[in-house]
């Protein structure tokens, strides 16, 4: 509270004119004095998310879990432009911090890239998760059968390993094609992207399998 | 010394020595005097009468007053030793040298009438007294209770032996005569008997034969004499050398009756070496003699001339003979270096002591005292308690196994935000946690809890009845009975679960490679290859 003071006192004088206009919108919450920076710019800010194709419906589908949070807990203004198939956000008078937006952007940004909602709402919510991409040729270059049969290791049997290695990590991963992306805390991302270029690079499950227990034993231990 | 001293105690000194002469041989018994006095003055005048023969006696005089016997005795030994010894040698040489003899006869005439004249005198006395003496010889041997008596009287009579026995001789070449044969029968005997043997000489007239016979004779006396003192040796004393040779002094002067007085009893009648008749035919020689066997003689005097030095160099020849010999023949099998049963004799190597080691340590032999000690380390350790048995090695069991995290393969319920969610909370308040893990963890330890009772019952009570096992497949692994049931033992059993046969994987009767016949042989391989065909078409068919 008494941090929150001095920024306070400046911004309570502000926050009064401009309003969110068409959405009939819940009462107004009460917030507390808004942060001075976003509205101290006098500039709203934006954010765009473009949609692939493949996440359209998945994106209609949940729609109102993505919107709930973003605009009830983030007080992101969010939308979607069908015509450019973008996702629109923006801030909104009382937007706490200028970084939800981003957090927003990060969170569609994630479904965009095929995590599931609950997963990507943890971006929301914890401040450092991040998502990592990275593609196979980036590991290493597969051409034909093998660059399948890399994907196949990877994934493994009906998604086993992956799902292993999910768990062991406190990850999430999303395979898709050529591209990985990760998402969690950037030590966990970091295991959990050994464990997958390992993958790839050839080494069979059980050897990634016994890695990831002696890490995972060791993370439970640090806690 | 007074000369007329001298003589007048001569005489007396003979009077005494006829006084003892006479005197009775009881009358020796009792110490007396008298006898001793007269004994003193004898063997006084005895001595100064030798003494001219040796020059290197010391005592001019027998010393008798005063002096003990002993000291008298001493005196004459001293006296009378070189002078046997150089009687001897002077026997010797005549023994090699006859001819000196000869020349002695002259010059010996005199000395020996002189010598004779002496003897005469003495003999005179003695004849009658022969026996006596002979007999105070053996009574003096004999009688050992008067000891100086005795020994006087022994110093007397060895004393007069060895002055007297040249007596003896002569008279009992007189008791030959008398006694014993006739001598001229013998003699005509002996020379036909020769006759017969050799066959020849008998032809000769008497008279020549006898100078030859003498002439040889005192050769073959010379040879026989010297036989004899060499067959006789053992038995022989001086005494009967002497008398020989003093026989043959004698004899110089008696030719004839050489031969008669050297026959003895002992020459016929043997000595114990010499019994064989081959001496009687040597005897025979020696009165008789055959001119013709000079050859014979010859080859006596060379059979017995090799003197000591030649006997010496025939055995050094000998023994060098024998090692020549024993050089150039083939060692004896001992010798050799490496030989084997087939280069030597059978059970040759039994009679040798054979040296060589025994590789093997030689069984210990059990005595009362080695199973004594051993029954006593038996006790003390069974008191003791200190067996030496295997200690297992018990593998130790101390480490809790890890807990191993399983991987969940399957797509995780909760959401990633959850997880987070859940693991914020854990950290920031613990007992919250337990509520959110409620379930699981409830589960976990209730099983837990439930194994340790059973744990704790099982060693409580004594009536434990294990919870009935539902029965599922299980998997029966042969690991030893006391691994699985290792609550509480109630007999310790090592026998592994498994039966034989459960652990035999196989079937039918197992033969080892080494035992099969040629044809099983050939079978399994014939089976090898079919089950190798089959699969390798199998596979071919798969990949098609």
């Amino acid at each position: 509270m008494s941090t929150e003071a001095p920024a306070t006192m400046e911004i309570e004088t502000v926050p009064s004119e401009p309003k969110p206009e068409s959405n009939p919108l819940p009462p107004k919450p009460k917030f507390e004095p808004l942060k001075a920076h976003e509205m101290s710019d006098g500039r709203v800010q934006f954010r765009k998310v473009s949609v692939p194709p493949h996440r359209y419906s998945p994106l209609k589908k949940y729609w109102m879990d993505i919107y709930t949070p973003v605009y009830e807990q983030m007080k992101i203004d969010i939308r979607m432009n069908l015509k450019a198939r973008k996702v629109e956000l923006k801030t909104r008078q009382d937007t706490p911090d200028i970084s939800n937006l981003q957090k927003c952007a990060d969170f569609v940004q994630a479904f965009m890239l095929g995590f599931d909602v609950p997963d990507a709402i943890a971006l929301l919510r914890l401040d450092e998760l991040y998502v990592e991409s990275f593609e196979i040729k980036d590991v290493k270059t597969l051409r034909g059968e093998h660059l399948s049969r890399a994907i196949g290791r990877l994934s493994g049997k009906g998604g086993k390993t992956k799902f292993a290695i999910e768990n062991a990590t406190k990850t999430r991963i999303v395979i898709a094609d050529t591209k990985i992306h990760i998402l969690g805390s950037f030590a966990n991302i970091k295991i959990a992207r050994d464990s997958l270029c390992s993958l790839i690079l050839g080494s069979p499950a059980g050897k990634v399998y016994s890695k990831l227990r002696q890490v995972s034993a060791r993370l439970a231990e640090r806690f | 010394m007074i000369p007329s001293a001298m003589a007048s105690s001569t005489e007396t000194a003979l009077e005494s020595l006829h006084h003892i002469k006479s005197t009775e041989p009881p009358e020796w018994l009792v110490p007396k005097q008298e006898l001793s006095q007269a004994v003193r003055a004898a063997s006084k005048l005895l001595f100064s009468s030798l003494k001219p023969y040796c020059p290197k006696s010391p005592f001019d005089q027998l010393l008798t007053e005063g002096f003990d016997v002993e000291q008298i005795w001493q005196q004459i030994d001293l006296q009378s030793q070189p002078l046997l010894s150089s009687l001897r040698r002077e026997v010797k040489k005549f023994e090699k040298h006859p001819e000196e003899i000869s020349k002695l006869k002259d010059g010996g005439v005199g000395g020996g009438e002189k010598k004779k004249k002496v003897l005469e005198q003495i003999e005179t006395d003695n004849v009658v007294n022969d026996d006596e003496d002979d007999d105070d010889m053996d009574m003096d041997e004999d009688d050992d209770d008067e000891e100086e008596e005795d020994e006087e009287g022994e110093e007397e009579e060895k004393e007069r032996g060895t002055e007297e026995e040249s007596e003896n001789e002569g008279e009992e070449k007189g008791g030959i005569e008398d006694k014993f044969l006739k001598i001229k029968e013998l003699q005509e005997y002996l020379e036909e008997d020769e006759a017969r043997e050799f066959g020849l000489k008998k032809k000769k007239t008497k008279a020549e034969s006898k100078k030859e016979e003498e002439d040889t004779e005192e050769e073959g006396d010379d040879d026989d004499e010297e036989d004899e003192n060499e067959g006789s040796e053992d038995d022989d004393d001086e005494a009967e050398e002497e008398e020989d040779e003093l026989g043959l002094f004698d004899g110089n002067d008696e030719e004839d009756e050489d031969d008669l007085e050297n026959a003895r009893y002992e020459d016929f009648f043997s000595r114990k070496k010499n019994k064989s008749s081959k001496e009687k035919a040597k005897s025979r020689d020696m009165l008789e003699e055959d001119s013709g066997s000079d050859d014979e003689q010859d080859v006596d005097k060379r059979k017995d001339g090799p003197s000591k030095h030649e006997k010496e160099l025939d055995k050094l020849r000998s023994k060098i003979e024998e090692m020549e010999k024993a050089n150039l023949d083939p060692k004896v099998w001992t010798m050799r270096g490496e030989v084997t049963a087939a280069q030597r004799q059978k059970n040759s190597a039994l009679e040798v002591d054979l040296d060589f080691e025994h590789n093997v340590r030689p069984a210990p032999v059990i005595t009362e005292e080695v199973t004594a000690s051993l029954e006593d380390l038996i006790k003390t350790r069974i008191s003791e308690g200190l067996f030496d048995d295997v200690q297992k090695a018990r593998t130790s069991s101390s480490k809790a196994p890890r807990e191993i995290k399983e991987l969940d393969e399957s797509k995780s319920k909760k959401a990633l935000a959850e997880v987070y969610e859940e693991e914020f909370v854990q950290k920031t308040d613990p007992a919250s946690a337990l509520l959110t893990f409620s379930d699981e963890l409830k589960k976990e330890a209730s099983m837990l809890f439930k194994k340790l009772c059973l744990k704790l019952d099982a060693l409580s009570h004594f009536h434990f009845t294990p919870k009935p096992v539902v029965e599922d497949m299980s998997i029966q692994t042969n690991v030893p009975a006391l691994a699985m049931e290792e609550i509480a033992p109630m007999a310790v059993s090592d026998a592994a679960m498994l039966a034989p046969e459960e652990v035999f994987s196989g079937k039918g009767d197992i033969k080892e490679e080494a035992e099969l016949t040629k044809a099983e042989r050939k079978r399994r391989r014939a089976n090898k290859k079919r089950k190798f065909k089959a699969e390798a078409a199998k596979r071919m068919g798969k990949k098609a």
